[in-house]
């Protein structure tokens, strides 16, 4: 962690001085609009569906092109322009189209559901370390406990190093974890279908369109939609740009083709490759990547393709970790949503402090997770309360980018989106299907009482994306305000 | 600021990051184990293709399966019953999200099931907590056969 901590109010002296470097840190041009794009992408795309989704065959493409419709397209196209006119991020948004409690809402929305997200992700990083280790391991608690905490630590202090340390190893961490191994499959794939072998899925037009079983399928495609969530995060870092106006709208269409072609081509080249019905659940998504590379003979290339998975995920991790806590951070100290103690930034200018008590946190999640049974078993819920918990950032995006349509039409953007209205009811509706369909029980849940299931789905939602919020902006004091909102430093108004 | 400075900036990160990865990636070629051809591996994979065929799934490559799961089933027989095991296993059933979106769907029962015919045949001890575990999920048919 960073040396020196910065009181947010300091005034005069020394403190000033750094806190004025560390506010120029914050808001200096640092990222280019391809790193930002790397970065958006990062957060959203792994090669870790693919063979989740190479069981649907070419149902896949429509099960990722459905979604991208109705759901990635408004939300890529609607953060462009907003990015393009408000500095901030989603909490700026909201706050400017709708009101500044519910830009707190928001952000608190996208802050919050990381917490139960990082142990998932960081076990299923342990568990692709162990695959080509020792298998045996990933049933392990303690290795399981310590690459989460060891990983997810140096995660923090990667971030509390700035958005530059960020930016280049999200960035990085796709090229060779993604992009480079994404590129692979697909060449091989198609080695293996030019040699005249019989693709293991029917790529004929019966199968474009997945199964439909009535409320399972409808399960399937809706909650598809949250295969790209995330796309809006990074606006947070849109003052680091030399020309927001110019170059987040770039960086968002980039993001929005390659994190296409990174969920759609792998899934398929796995397809062709691997029968859906040897791509084995227990042992992880490396069992289907061991398949695919043991058909060419190169097994090889299996822990090879773990340690960009690897790198992958980790990247995203880190992208994730310096987001939404510092749209958290900017509102806070605008409007006084967080005690002084949790505002404080480092010398490279972060809220070191958010992330140290969110560190806190999800240490403790995470060793509950890796040494309490109870708590593993049941912790895919926490990924259905989370996405519900995510999807009220989405609702009030769409409904404040309206809003601000109206309200502000002569303010300066540097992209309009076409048919504005027409994208945010769409994503609007997309999100209210998928906070709907976020109440149907899931295979894990088994046969178990439906509306036990929606009590405990709606009682999460409560807690975190009511409560939790509703107490910061009850509790709140005048005295926490650290920065006026019309400081161009703090992220504010644009 | 140029990609340069900010190469420099952080270079000890890079450096560390790059260390570690390349370890791993060296320690992962040499340890990782490569299932062996042999006369066992060859009749278990017979096994489990005609058990798969009478089954009415797609029968892989017989190479594949040798290559994929030897004699012992590999790190499919890597105690799957395990707590932690099961809880990786139930949030793979899951949407197609990378990232935080990634939610539970309503899994496809043919795709879970034939695991139980892997099972079967290479690590027979460990199917009946599989059996166990399938009778506790809803699955339906989502994939198109």
């Amino acid at each position: 962690m960073s040396s020196m901590d910065l009181p947010a109010d300091g005034r005069g002296g020394p403190a000033a001085e750094v806190r004025t470097r560390a506010a120029r840190a914050v808001s200096a041009p640092r990222l280019s609009w391809l790193t930002l794009a790397l970065m958006t992408t990062s957060s959203v795309a792994s090669l870790r569906a693919a063979p989740t989704m190479a069981v649907y065959g070419l149902a896949c493409v429509f099960l990722y092109i459905v979604p991208a419709i109705v759901f990635l397209l408004p939300t890529a196209l609607v953060s462009a322009e907003l990015a393009s006119g408000w500095d901030g991020g989603v909490y700026n948004w909201v706050s400017q189209g709708l009101s500044k409690p519910l830009g707190f809402l928001a952000v608190w929305c996208q802050f919050a559901m990381t917490i139960f997200y990082y142990p998932s992700l960081l076990a299923y990083v342990a568990s692709t370390i162990a695959y080509v280790v020792n298998p045996a391991l990933a049933s392990s608690g303690l290795y399981t406990a310590i690459v989460i905490i060891v990983l997810y630590w140096t995660g923090v202090w990667v971030s509390a190093r700035g958005t530059g340390a960020v930016a280049g190893l999200a960035s990085w961490g796709l090229v060779i974890g993604t992009l480079i191994p994404g590129a692979l499959l697909v060449v091989l794939g198609g080695v293996f279908l030019g040699q005249g072998n019989a693709s293991a899925a029917p790529m004929n037009a019966s199968h474009i369109l997945p199964a439909w079983t009535g409320l399972a399928s409808l399960v399937l495609i809706v909650n598809n939609f949250l295969s790209y969530s995330g796309m809006e995060m990074n606006a947070v870092h849109v003052s680091s740009l030399k020309d927001p106006p110019r170059e987040f709208p770039k960086s968002m269409f980039l993001a929005m083709g390659l994190v296409l072609l990174i969920f759609i081509l792998p899934a398929l080249a796995i397809s062709w490759v691997v029968p859906a019905d040897q791509l084995s659940l227990t042992a992880g998504v490396m069992q289907a990547f061991d398949a695919f590379f043991q058909y060419f003979d190169v097994g090889w290339l299996t822990p090879v393709i773990a340690v960009g998975l690897v790198a992958a995920s980790l990247g995203g991790m880190l992208t994730w970790l310096a987001g939404p806590s510092k749209g958290l951070l900017l509102i806070s100290r605008q409007e006084g949503y967080l005690p002084p103690f949790l505002q404080r930034l480092n010398s490279h200018g972060v809220q070191q402090n958010i992330l140290v008590t969110q560190g806190v946190v999800t240490t403790a999640i995470a060793l509950m997770y890796a040494f309490i049974p109870n708590v593993s078993s049941a912790y895919w819920i926490f990924s259905v309360i989370t996405t519900q918990v995510y999807l009220i950032v989405y609702l009030l995006m769409f409904v404040a980018a309206i809003r601000l349509r109206r309200l502000q039409p002569e303010h300066p953007r540097g992209y309009r989106a076409p048919l504005l209205v027409t994208l945010c009811v769409t994503g609007l509706v997309a999100s209210a299907a998928a906070m709907v369909i976020g109440f149907v029980p899931s295979s894990q849940f088994g046969g178990g009482s439906v509306w036990a299931y929606v009590l405990i789905v709606a009682g999460g939602l409560l807690v975190l994306g009511v409560i939790i919020p509703f107490c910061c902006l009850r509790f709140r004091k005048p005295s926490w305000r650290t920065v006026d909102a019309a400081d161009p430093a703090a992220g504010g108004a644009a | 600021m140029s990609p340069t400075r900010f190469a420099s900036e952080h270079r000890w990160i890079y450096v560390g990051a790059i260390v570690v990865l390349v370890g791993m990636l060296i320690t992962g070629i040499l340890v990782y184990t490569q299932q062996h051809h042999n006369i066992q591996a060859n009749k278990k994979a017979q096994e489990l293709s005609g058990q798969l065929e009478a089954a009415g799934y797609r029968v892989p490559d017989q190479d594949q399966i040798v290559s994929t799961l030897g004699t012992s089933g590999g790190a499919v027989c890597a105690s799957p019953g395990s707590v932690l095991k099961n809880a990786l296993w139930l949030q793979n059933i899951s949407n197609g999200a990378a990232g935080p979106g990634q939610r539970p769907v309503i899994g496809d029962r043919r795709a879970i099931e034939v695991e139980a015919l892997i099972l079967g045949v290479y690590c027979p001890d460990e199917l009946v907590k599989y059996q166990d575990k399938l009778e506790e999920i809803k699955t339906s048919d989502t994939v198109k056969n």
